[in-house]
């Protein structure tokens, strides 16, 4: 049985195609504003995914798929508890040291600017490397595993049909996200 | 109560077999007891569960969960133990039972990893199957711990007979220590893999590096296709169940099979609290039934009962069915019943990192991997520990999931990160334990469940044995490592609880001897022959090997016993 035969007995198959159709579109991005959480913060949150991990020619960024939501979400209700204060520390950080070296928003700074403020922080021994590291999980994994990151940023095939151990890698390919 | 079919209703209650338990052995009796022509009733505890439509999460993409599969901390909180297990996961959970539902005792640490539906754990095993050798079933009397009343050979047809019909893959290998199957085309190893294969074969003589062996379909046969199962796709997403029935499942496999004689009753919702028996024929009668809804009992009677609840809850289940005859549980003359619980030992593993092969890659997802069979004692003793172990291994490249601990942001970084990182090798293990007498389960004296069962009280641990075990695995792992040149080699114990290991055996052991055993050659119960126990409760010993297979063919072997004697007129 070939990949597009399997697709087909598969589409044919009741059990299946009733799963297809029952399927809710149910994502992060559709459940509720976390509580306790300001749209500000949200946004800057979202903004710093998107400095993480910006478009590119042939992918957007983590910005597009509501980052900062998920950040939230996914701290709130799989991390320790006190990684939702990791959080806010990391944003009051992260604001505070775009004020001191830039004297400016960390939202209103342009892209090379917002960059350094992460490096820098990302690098700062004791403050930043915790609070980043969680912020930086987060983001890889919303976008990741979110349908532009897994099927343009990288490569996503739901049904290989099989597997081959010896494959030459070129050089634009990208890994596989499963 | 009476444990006579004399009851109103007795005859609509009434069957040639009954099968406690539709896993992974209970799928198979009831196929072999349906097909040699026995109206059989499956009692499953849990919820039905029905081949692809019951798979509600099997092809849900990534974005399709809302915790992109993690578990949420009121999920793991709610389940200390179940969460512990690989195969937990958000797009799973549902195939585990809720630990607060089902409550144990543990007088020493033990995980007790549980599937409670039709098909039971066979819907989230790991799938890896491979035979028993003769240095297997010969060890425990070699090593003074115990006597299988069965050879390799007894059982080789057998594993034959469940191979072709479940569908195994691998290599004919030619190996003593892990004999050949009937087998489907094996997997492929990747670039790295076969260095590493190169490198230790070289290095060490006697250690083979082999490509696992599995129970899917990589090119299905005329009586797969009649099953209505497919070929494997390398999804590897199988603890969701397999839509396409290309992995070996009691809802995807024996289930229909057995529902296609006619002669099938499935009965979810079951609980069996206990067998009956009789003491007029000094056979068991039936079993009484706690509908696991309505909590309301009620007793089926036959002439033949597998016990395939799973290895722990079969030991209850025995514990718990008293009698005048049998007041310390069903076919227990000797206190021996619950005791010898043996498991595997997984405790250590290592990884590292392997330079070079930068423009070799793969496609697909094996569900599988490499393999070394038992090199340890395998022909005398050799060391300062008892028995051995099967290693594991394989090689791959970091995914995006390198960023996590790469420094950067911006769209270097992310260009950095969605390319393959670097090759990184794994190994672990997969021990022998010796049973011992004090490793046992017993009932509780004043807990019950909600049924009104009582609980049970698991009092299993490592021993010395285990520990030297370990560290011989893991100085073996380090030195096989470095034959294949690899780098940055980090060596672990996880120190993980017995149970986790999910192949937990032994309690109602095979012997010869009914004064050290519970079972006879047969499975049959000594004390109590029309009572067959085929699920991992009967195993004398853990071998090396995941025990499914050999617990299939056991089970197929024992269902035609059990139809030859009943034609005799023994039963």
């Amino acid at each position: 049985m070939n990949r597009r035969e399997a697709l087909r007995q598969t589409a044919l198959a009741a059990g299946a195609a009733a799963l297809w159709a029952s399927l809710p579109a149910r994502t992060w991005a559709a459940l509720a504003v976390p509580a306790d959480w300001s749209v500000a913060d949200e946004a800057l949150l979202t903004l710093i995914g998107d400095t993480i991990i910006p478009a590119t020619a042939t992918s957007p960024g983590a910005g597009s798929v509501a980052i900062g939501r998920f950040i939230i979400t996914q701290a709130t209700d799989c991390y320790p508890p006190q990684s939702v204060d990791t959080l806010r520390r990391a944003l009051r950080e992260i604001a505070g040291a775009s004020r001191q070296r830039f004297n400016q928003l960390f939202s209103s700074l342009a892209v090379a600017d917002r960059e350094q403020v992460l490096t820098a922080y990302e690098a700062a021994p004791q403050q930043g490397a915790y609070p980043f590291r969680l912020i930086k999980e987060l983001t890889l994994l919303g976008y990741f595993t979110s349908e532009p990151g897994a099927t343009q940023a990288l490569r996503y095939d739901p049904i290989p049909g099989a597997f081959h151990g010896s494959v030459k890698l070129a050089p634009a390919d990208r890994s596989w996200a499963l | 109560m009476t444990n006579h079919p004399t009851t109103p209703g007795a005859r609509e209650h009434t069957f040639d077999a009954i099968v406690i338990g539709s896993g992974i052995s209970g799928g198979w009796a009831a196929k072999e007891l349906c097909e040699a022509g026995l109206r059989t009733l499956v009692l499953e505890r849990g919820r039905d569960v029905k081949h692809r439509d019951d798979y509600p999460t099997a092809l849900k993409n990534p974005w399709d969960f809302p915790h992109r599969n993690k578990t949420p901390r009121a999920v793991a909180t709610a389940n200390p133990i179940a969460k512990k297990c690989y195969a937990f996961d958000e797009a799973t959970a549902h195939f585990f039972v809720k630990d607060d539902e089902h409550p144990y005792v543990q007088d020493r640490p033990f995980d007790w990893i549980r599937g409670y539906q039709v098909g039971g754990k066979s819907l989230i095993w790991a799938r890896q199957t491979q035979r028993w050798s003769r240095f297997d079933f010969e060890g425990p009397a070699r090593d003074g711990f115990g006597e299988w009343p069965i050879t390799y050979d007894e059982l080789a047809p057998w594993y034959s007979h469940v191979e072709r019909f479940a569908g195994i893959s691998g290599n004919y290998d030619g190996l003593e220590t892990l004999p050949d199957g009937e087998f489907l085309p094996a997997w492929e190893m990747n670039d790295v893999e076969k260095h590493a294969q190169g490198k230790i074969m070289a290095a060490f003589s006697g250690r083979h590096v082999i490509q696992g062996r599995c129970a899917h379909l990589t090119a299905p046969q005329p009586q797969h296709l009649a099953q209505n199962r497919g070929q494997c796709q390398a999804r590897n997403l199988c603890y969701r169940g397999c839509p396409f029935g290309a992995y070996f499942s009691s809802n995807s496999s024996t289930l229909p099979a057995a529902a296609a004689t006619g002669r099938l009753t499935l009965r979810p919702h079951s609980v069996v609290e206990s067998i009956l028996h009789d003491p007029v024929t000094g056979r068991a009668s039936g079993v009484r039934v706690i509908d696991a809804v309505t909590k309301q009992a009620t007793e089926f009677f036959a002439r033949v009962i597998f016990a395939n609840a799973s290895c722990l809850n079969t030991n209850l289940l025995l514990l718990n069915s008293t009698s005048a005859r049998f007041p310390a549980g069903l076919g227990n003359d000797h206190g021996l019943l619950g005791r010898y619980v043996a498991f595997h030992n997984y405790r250590g593993s290592l990884s590292a990192s392997v330079e070079g092969f930068e423009d070799s890659y793969y496609s697909g997802r094996r569900p599988t991997q490499l393999m070394m069979p038992n090199f340890r004692n395998v022909r005398k003793q050799e060391t300062d520990f008892q028995r051995g172990y099967m290693v594991f291994f394989g090689a791959s490249r970091a995914g995006w999931q390198q960023g996590n601990y790469a420094p950067g942001v911006g769209a270097a970084f992310k260009d950095r990160i969605t390319r393959p990182g670097p090759w990184g090798i794994y190994m672990m293990m997969q021990g022998e334990t010796v049973p011992r007498k004090e490793n046992h389960v017993r009932l509780s004296a004043d807990r019950k469940d909600a049924w009104g069962i009582p609980q049970l009280v698991t009092s299993i641990g490592y021993d010395d044995n285990d520990e030297k075990l370990m560290r011989d695995f893991l100085a073996r792992g380090q030195e096989m490592l470095e034959a294949v040149g690899a780098k940055k080699i980090t060596a672990r114990d996880s120190k993980q609880n017995p149970g986790l290991d999910i192949h937990e055996m032994g309690g109602a052991r095979m012997g010869h001897d009914s004064k050290t055993s519970l079972l006879n050659r047969w499975n049959q119960l000594h004390a109590c022959t029309n009572v067959f126990v085929t699920d991992g409760a009967c195993m004398t010993s853990t071998g090396t090997q995941n025990p499914s297979l050999t617990f299939m063919a056991l089970t197929a072997r024992a269902a035609q016993h059990a139809v030859a004697e009943l034609k005799k007129g023994n039963l």
